[in-house]
């Protein structure tokens, strides 16, 4: 597809299948998941995570195909060709955003141009509002289902201080907010749970709700993720390499979840 | 009787005009009737689009916009929607942005003739200080609950992509309604349906259950196979993946590169199975048909 992905030669995979995998094993048989826009490694973790060890996990192609099955993944994963083996679709108006504000949905992931260290999300405009630098897609549903998910994930394919940014120049969708128990004062479920990028898992530390190292990817080191970081990051617990995908994950992603690749268009 | 070509559909819109486009990204959208407006060189629409990508784009090529009212627009995993894009950062059309439930919510307001409609979408985010008029943070007394008081969002016209209809305003989407079509069809003060084919009433009184929309909720109906070119129509046939890439590079190939392609293929064919013909006719439509399993 004319993009490089780097390599992880201790593990005999690629960077994208690694994030792929260690996404899906945050999801268990609790999981009730949709997606949204240009989402294909959390709708790949999904559907890995359900031919593994998650059978009752739910995910909802673009929302609206419950237990979706496709034989690939189309360009878009809010198209209508992602919808193959589902067991309803649902009305969007009436069935999905009832779910979603019920709560009966309680997992959705998103990603952001800029990520900040409360795991907020710009996917609107860089530089001002007015006068853009560059007019972004928009944030479409992820003001909405930020706040009204509970469990809530970040992806980022690129880790640079570009994106992992000190300031968000628009909050697009809300993670721990100010950080502490802004989120939680708004009255608003949950939060964010992990950040997967293509160096590091982070978390969030409980009482700052600040992004946290947990693992790092083979070769990367701990100077490396500060470097590729606008903000301080948090490193003082107990940082381990990320797993190792098994032979049966990395075989059904690229035989049975997305034989097209179609995951590396988010590394173009 | 409603049925009128869809030139004289598109005629329903004046310059000026709040017009509302139904589907979603690559899904459903009437992109005919869009391609319509942009031959008739309508101009200053404000143009709501709860989530889009080529309508809004074509409509920006076109110079009919001068404001967008949208939760998002792109064409996805091909990328950002170039026209749209280079047109906001010159700051030739506006773009008013709001989540996608805050949509809803405004379109809602406006059809139940309600002060507003409540919702926790947004909050903790920039999203309802852009526009602290029709978004207001607000807070209940009694329940100690706050929300966004989304107020009432106005619609000239709305226009949606439909499986079927017949002459008196009766329309079908198969195999029942997924996106947010309704809503905009629920606030507008006039709608506007084409439809891959116009059918005998007999179709719709031998299963009612399948209507989606009642005859008086649509003004006008306008029978326009493939109209949803190049965007998707569940289940009969999948987005032109080859016009998404070909109109991208296009884009990206600078300003004469697109004119020609933008000319040949999106304006000059003067009615819509020109306009197939232009974009690979018979050829085409073979390889986006879904095939029934």
């Amino acid at each position: 597809m004319g993009v490089s992905v780097n390599d992880v030669p201790e593990y005999g995979c690629t960077i994208d299948e690694l994030m792929v995998v260690t996404l899906s094993r945050a999801f268990d048989n609790t999981t009730r998941a949709f997606n949204g826009a240009v989402s294909f490694i959390p709708v790949c973790a999904y559907l890995l995570a359900r031919k593994t060890h998650a059978p009752e996990l739910v995910w909802a192609a673009s929302s609206i195909a419950v237990d979706a099955d496709p034989e690939v993944i189309p360009e878009s994963t809010l198209s209508d060709s992602l919808w193959g083996g589902a067991s309803m679709l649902a009305n969007s108006p009436f069935d999905f955003w009832a779910y979603a504000q019920g709560r009966d949905y309680n997992t959705f992931a998103f990603r952001g141009a800029q990520i900040d260290r409360f795991g907020n999300v710009n996917n609107t405009v860089i530089g001002p509002y007015d006068a853009p630098k560059v007019r972004l897609p928009g944030g479409g549903g992820m003001a909405d289902l930020s706040c009204m998910i509970p469990r809530i994930y970040l992806w980022s394919t690129t880790h640079n201080p570009r994106i992992f940014v000190d300031k968000l120049d628009f909050r697009s969708g809300i993670g721990f907010g100010d950080g502490g128990d802004h989120r939680a004062s708004l009255g608003l479920p949950g939060g964010p749970q992990l950040c997967v990028t293509n160096l590091c898992v982070f978390d969030f530390e409980p009482e700052s709700k600040g992004m946290r190292v947990v693992s790092l990817h083979p070769g990367v080191s701990i100077d490396d993720v500060r470097a590729s970081t606008g903000f301080e990051i948090i490193a003082d617990g107990n940082i381990s390499m990320t797993p190792a995908p098994s032979a049966e994950e990395l075989h059904l992603l690229r035989n049975e979840v997305d034989p097209t690749s179609q995951r590396l268009r988010e590394f173009a | 009787m409603k049925v009128r070509s869809l030139e004289e559909a598109a005629a329903q819109v004046p310059d000026g005009a709040t017009i509302a486009i139904g589907g979603l990204s690559m899904n459903s959208t009437p992109m005919a009737f869009v391609r319509e407006l942009v031959r008739r060189q309508v101009r200053d629409l404000t143009v709501v689009a709860i989530v889009q990508g080529m309508a809004v784009d074509w409509l920006v090529a076109g110079g009919c916009v001068s404001r967008v009212v949208s939760g998002l627009v792109s064409f996805e995993g091909l990328g950002l929607a170039p026209q749209f894009r280079a047109a906001v950062q010159r700051g030739e059309v506006a773009i008013e942005e709001y989540s996608e439930h805050t949509l809803i919510c405004a379109l809602q307001a406006e059809t139940n003739h309600l002060p507003f409609m409540p919702t926790l979408a947004g909050l903790g985010t920039d999203m309802p200080a852009l526009h602290p008029e029709t978004t207001r943070i607000e807070r209940d007394e009694s329940s100690g609950i706050t929300y966004v008081a989304c107020t009432p969002l106005p619609v000239d016209i709305a226009v949606v992509h439909a499986h079927a209809a017949d002459d008196l305003g009766n329309v079908r989407v198969d195999p029942k309604l997924l996106w947010m079509d309704n809503e905009i069809v629920n606030a507008a003060k006039t709608r506007i349906a084409t439809v891959e084919r116009i059918a005998p009433r007999s179709t719709f009184t031998a299963e009612p259950h399948r209507t989606t929309y009642p005859k008086f909720m649509i003004d006008i109906v306008a029978e326009v196979p493939w109209g949803a070119h190049p965007s998707s129509m569940f289940p009969s046939y999948v987005h032109d993946r080859e016009f998404f890439d070909a109109y991208t590079a296009a884009s990206h190939s600078g300003s004469e590169a697109f004119s020609e392609f933008w000319t040949s293929r999106v304006v000059e064919p003067s009615s819509h199975s020109d306009y197939l013909d232009a974009n690979g006719g018979a050829r085409t439509l073979l390889r986006v048909k879904r095939r029934t399993s």
